[in-house]
């Protein structure tokens, strides 16, 4: 009997830490990914991975680590997954460790750890400030060794466009997409598994890569797995507004004394500096006495939402407002801070030590994801799904340094459940449905190049970005929402109308991200449906209308199934798995 | 008054064999831009500085921030990641081109598997028994973790490659930064296990020896990797191992 | 299993990932070919023997300081050296050949990108084959006027001073002994840094930078005797020296095989 064929469609933590698992249990692994995986959004990662070595003599537990998770995100996540993943984060740092990643260190030689948010205890391991990089180019090398002994196939420059289902909706492969030649093609296997991170794209700025579209969960939606808790989106308060992206701003300027403000005049087009102290606005240190600019991290960023959407304040009329470390002295800046400081320097132009820094809420990160049982099997019968693709670790609000050790445990869950899925595989009817993909998915594409409409793809992609960002993120009404719902059924009618300046066959780049805008506007569909029906506030989620938790009523996980005949999407609610810890109110004032 | 705008040339090719050709382009500036964005307005609107239609620029980026490593490009005759090049620091007319030493996939895309390839001909990873639990990695003091770390950061741009002169089809040179690699494994404590492996395969063709030290590979790259200390240490190492090799034969 | 069932799904049917694209720089040749050799030789040959012989010459042409005959002295005693056919074979004219030829070889293969990269060690990098290309053709011209043509000076000693005077009254010549002059110690000095970045002796930025300064004093002290002994044939001192200042000297009496001259004067006057 041949190996088992396996396809892992993402390159990113969770996808090189299945197919690790993969070729040393003696599977075969296609590996596809839409950048050369070395390149895959997982770099981003700063901070630190979590896991309850207990090293600095707190008494830290995997049972607390397990609590800090369920408890930030505000219980919403199914606690079985939940506990085994925190009960291997240990033994997954072991492993990184020996895999070469060079964490900081103590003295003696051991790995150290930092404290980080919604913890009392030492439990991140980092790497300097580029955790994430660390991580994936062990993970990485682990795969390259792979591929040098012929168990891997990397298909890079690839995307992935839709599962190859047979007669009886079993997954039998893949179609993608080759971004030099634009060909079409099916690659069969006996299990795939979705690593494609988050859908920071729909929201047109955010923190995340150019790649997370949400493209390949979107499509894999629109084939019938189902979609769960996409309102759940994390909103990180501080980050660098940039005209290409957002990019983040360390929680630690705030610490060492940064002052969040904006003018008191709309528009003011004073320089910050030659504004005097009477006419600017500390709206926090004013709001939250108590905290001032150090409330919790969803706390500060409504309160900047607001005072830039509602009060109308932001910087020049723009969404942004002031970060200010001017007051504090150069040595000191230098001293704790300088690694942040050049970033923004590098980014922005301007020195933090003389000039106010710009900051505004970015999205961050997507809770929500593809619907997965504890096997990280999607509904889709040999469609699995791995890191921040599915929805199962962080509930309502991911806690930092969590999002790394989710993606390695949900990648090294999902690679040997595939494999053992695939070895009891039935063999399939006639092709498997393979041919029938292909040339559904060559109509795609056929109308895409014929379509001779006016509408600019990237100017539908800003539109979208904009109605998604205002009224999807931080401060949620039914009413704007309703709103949005209404522009993006606009902009899925305008769509049919585009005109693709390049239609080209070759590297077209615009083609692909067009067939991608599709499938965005779908899965923001999902999004803002399911923040609409949530009528309560839980975690990242926040109603002003229903400024409560509503456990009676919502605590269960949003499951969002495409109607294919209707075009949209349809909604169901599943209760949470909730056995090992009751839930318990989750304050501001407590940790968070 | 007029409109702020900028001037950018984007040297264009529709494919790895056509003709390349410069076009010019007249942007609406905004606060802050970096050569990205100038080239996601003009996806937005693609029309080039003569009013004519065009198609939208082939480019790869991926992070933004200068951690992926894709949107290495030349800007202004220098090699540098395109999502750090910010407008208002460059002189105008901004003129931007595919990396050079790299075959041109389309316009500034290119194909850099190159480098890819080195790593794994210089088996630059850690070789572990397997992912099963077997408890804690070897003990690394921090002066070590100190000397790994910035080699780890290396981010694949390929930055030091193109600029590097002895980097050529008739060197077939492997570069810097594959070197700092193999120092990176060579010091980790299990990574060293194929350390004669390693130093043995930097000695073929388009190994060490083919270093000029013109020490362009440390000013250009991005996240200021010690390469020539790199290319020191282990062309040493390599000199020894074919030293002792030659010994033993 | 169920691929297995379907003869076009398994894995040697299916799409194999596309190469890299033609044209690009190939990936390395892991363990093959001795280039490392030939280019370490190289390397190596630079400082020992050539190198050495370098300060050798260097000393020897500042006797010309002192006058015509403690030149001559020089000369003659250099051509009396044992087995001096011999050691100048092995350990200057392949050594030399070797590095000039290999040198080109290298030099051709850069593509120097000053222009783009104005960085004082590209620059460096491009004066190193532009120096080593000077000495390539310096070397050649003086060997051949030098060595065989005019009087013969392992014959004729005592002729040494007056044969270098000659060729230094003609003033286009004077410069090319003055450019060569620098360029080859340029050449040298920079050549032993290289070589010490190189091979791994000074593999950190402040031993390098050290060893610089070190290199740049050799380099300075290097060119100002040799354009000194060149100042010694040209200035007021020695105008007009006599054709030979040894007129009774007669031929070596070490056992020289018929050519021996042709070998022997070659090492006081390259």
């Amino acid at each position: 009997m041949a190996a088992p064929k396996i396809i892992v469609v993402g390159g990113g933590l969770a996808g090189l830490a299945a197919v690790i698992k993969i070729a040393e249990a003696g599977g075969n692994v296609d590996l596809f990914s839409i950048v050369p995986v070395k390149r895959s959004h997982s770099v981003c990662a700063q901070g630190g991975i979590n896991a309850a070595k207990n090293l600095k003599g707190e008494g830290d537990t995997t049972w607390k680590h397990f609590d800090d998770t369920i408890y930030g995100g505000d219980f919403l996540a199914n606690q079985t997954p939940v506990k085994a993943m925190c009960e291997a984060a240990p033994g997954i740092i072991d492993l990184l460790d020996r895999m070469g990643v060079p964490f900081n260190r103590t003295p003696e030689g051991l790995l150290d750890f930092r404290r980080f948010g919604g913890t009392l205890y030492h439990r991140t391991a980092f790497a300097g400030a580029t955790t994430g990089q660390q991580l994936l180019y062990a993970l990485d090398e682990q795969v390259r060794r792979y591929e040098a002994e012929g168990r891997v196939r990397k298909f890079e420059g690839w995307e992935f466009l839709s599962a190859v289902l047979d007669s009886e909706g079993v997954a039998r492969g893949i179609s993608a997409m080759d971004l030099r030649t634009m060909e079409l093609t099916t690659f069969p296997a006996d299990a795939i598994i979705i690593a494609t991170g988050g859908i920071g794209a729909i929201f047109g700025k955010s923190t995340n890569s150019v790649v997370c579209t949400g493209s390949a969960q979107s499509a894999l939606y629109q084939q019938g797995a189902w979609y769960a808790n996409g309102e759940f989106i994390q909103v990180h308060p501080t980050s660098i507004p940039g005209e290409d992206k957002l990019r983040l701003m360390s929680e630690s300027a705030r610490g060492e004394g940064g002052r969040v403000w904006v003018p008191r005049t709309p528009g003011d087009k004073r320089e910050a500096r030659s504004i005097p102290e009477t006419e600017r606005w500390y709206f926090l240190e004013e709001w939250y006495p108590k905290y001032g600019n150090l409330v919790p991290r969803d706390v500060a960023t409504r309160a900047i939402h607001k005072v830039v959407y509602e009060h109308g304040l932001g910087i020049d009329g723009q969404p942004m407002v002031y970060l200010d470390l001017t007051h504090i002295d150069r040595a000191t800046l230098n001293r704790k801070l300088e690694g942040i400081l050049e970033i923004y320097e590098k980014f922005v132009g301007d020195d933090p030590r003389d000039v106010p820094m710009k900051i505004f809420p970015g999205m961050h990160y997507t809770m929500g994801g593809l619907w997965v049982d504890f096997n990280q099997m999607t509904n889709i019968p040999g469609v699995f799904a791995a890191g921040e693709a599915e929805y199962q670790y962080h509930g309502a609000n991911r806690l930092g340094a969590n999002s790394l050790v989710s993606c390695i445990f949900g990648g090294f869950v999902s690679g040997p459940n595939a494999m053992a899925y695939a070895k009891s595989l039935k063999a399939a009817q006639g092709d498997g449905g393979h041919a029938q993909e292909l040339a559904r998915q060559r109509e795609l594409n056929q109308q895409l190049l014929s379509s001779k409409g006016k509408e600019n793809p990237f100017r539908i992609w800003r539109e979208l970005g904009d109605t998604m960002t205002k009224n999807v993120t931080v401060i949620r009404h039914n009413k704007n929402i309703a709103e949005t719902e209404a522009k993006i059924v606009e902009l899925m009618e305008r769509y049919r109308n585009i005109d693709l300046s390049d239609r080209s066959q070759w590297a077209n780049t615009s083609f692909a991200f067009t067939r991608q805008l599709w499938n965005m506007l779908q899965i923001s569909r999902v999004v803002a449906q399911g923040a609409r029906l949530r009528d309560e506030s839980r975690g990242a989620h926040y109603k002003p209308d229903f400024p409560e938790r509503n456990d009676e009523k919502f605590l269960k996980t949003t499951k969002a199934s495409f109607d294919a005949a209707a075009n949209e999407p349809r909604f169901s609610f599943e209760d949470v798995d909730i056995q090992h810890i009751p839930p318990r109110p989750r304050r501001y004032d407590a940790a968070s | 008054m007029a409109e702020k705008v900028i001037q950018i040339e984007i040297k264009r090719q529709s494919g790895p064999d056509a003709p390349a050709t410069w076009e010019k382009f007249e942007i609406p500036w905004k606060p802050g831009m970096n050569v990205i964005s100038v080239m996601r307005e003009i996806a937005a609107n693609p029309v080039n500085a003569n009013g004519q239609d065009t198609t939208p620029i082939v480019y790869d980026s991926n992070c933004l921030e200068e951690i992926c490593g894709s949107c290495a490009m030349v800007i202004n005759g220098k090699a540098r990641m395109a999502c750090s090049a910010l407008v208002d620091k460059l002189e105008q007319p901004i003129r931007v081109q595919p990396l050079t030493k790299f075959p041109v996939v389309r316009d500034l895309s290119v194909d850099r598997s190159v480098l890819f390839e080195n790593l794994k001909a210089v088996k630059a990873w850690v070789p572990v028994d397997g992912t099963y639990d077997l408890g804690s990695g070897p003990r690394v003091f921090p002066q070590q973790q100190e000397v790994a770390y910035p080699l780890s950061n290396c981010i694949s741009c390929c930055c030091c490659m193109e600029v590097c002169p002895q980097f050529n089809d008739a060197t077939g040179f492997v570069g810097a930064a594959t070197i700092a690699q193999v120092k990176l494994f060579n010091s980790h404590p299990t990574g060293k296990v194929l350390k004669e492996d390693r130093l043995r395969a930097l000695a073929g063709d388009g190994g060490v020896q083919e270093c000029g030290y013109a020490q362009n590979c440390v000013q250009v790259c991005p996240k200021q990797l010690p390469l020539t200390e790199a290319i020191s240490d282990v062309t040493r190492d390599v000199t020894l191992q074919v030293a002792k090799d030659f010994l033993r034969a | 299993m169920a691929t297995a069932a379907r003869p076009d799904a398994s894995p040697s049917s299916s799409p194999a990932a596309r190469g890299p694209l033609a044209g690009g720089v190939e990936p390395l040749r892991a363990g093959k070919g001795n280039s490392f050799l030939l280019r370490k030789l190289h390397s190596l040959s630079g400082i020992v023997p050539i190198g050495a012989f370098l300060i050798e010459h260097l000393l020897s042409n500042f006797e010309a300081l002192k006058g015509p005959l403690a030149y001559a002295n020089q000369v003659k005693f250099l051509n009396s050296l044992p087995l001096v056919r011999v050691l100048e074979v092995c350990l200057i004219f392949l050594p030399l050949a070797y590095h000039a030829l290999y040198g080109v070889y290298i030099a051709l293969r850069g593509k120097a990108n000053v222009i783009y990269y104005p960085w004082s060690g590209n620059w460096m990098y491009m004066m190193q084959r532009w120096t080593g290309y000077i000495a390539f053709v310096y070397i050649i011209q003086h060997v051949i006027r030098q060595r065989f043509m005019g009087v013969s000076l392992p014959e004729h000693p005592g002729a040494a001073f007056h044969k270098v005077q000659m060729e230094l009254s003609n003033p286009w010549m004077l410069a090319v002994y003055v450019i060569a002059m620098i360029a080859v110690c340029w050449h040298f000095s920079y050549g032993i840094w290289l070589f010490a970045a190189k091979w791994g002796i000074t593999p950190g930025e402040t031993a390098r930078r050290r060893f610089g300064y070190v290199c740049a004093v050799l380099g300075v002290v290097l060119a100002v005797m040799g354009l000194a002994s060149i100042y010694a044939f040209v200035g007021p001192n020695y105008k007009n020296a006599p054709d030979d200042v040894m007129p009774a000297q007669t031929r070596l009496s070490m056992p020289a095989p018929h050519d021996a001259s042709l070998s022997q004067g070659y090492l006081a006057r390259i």
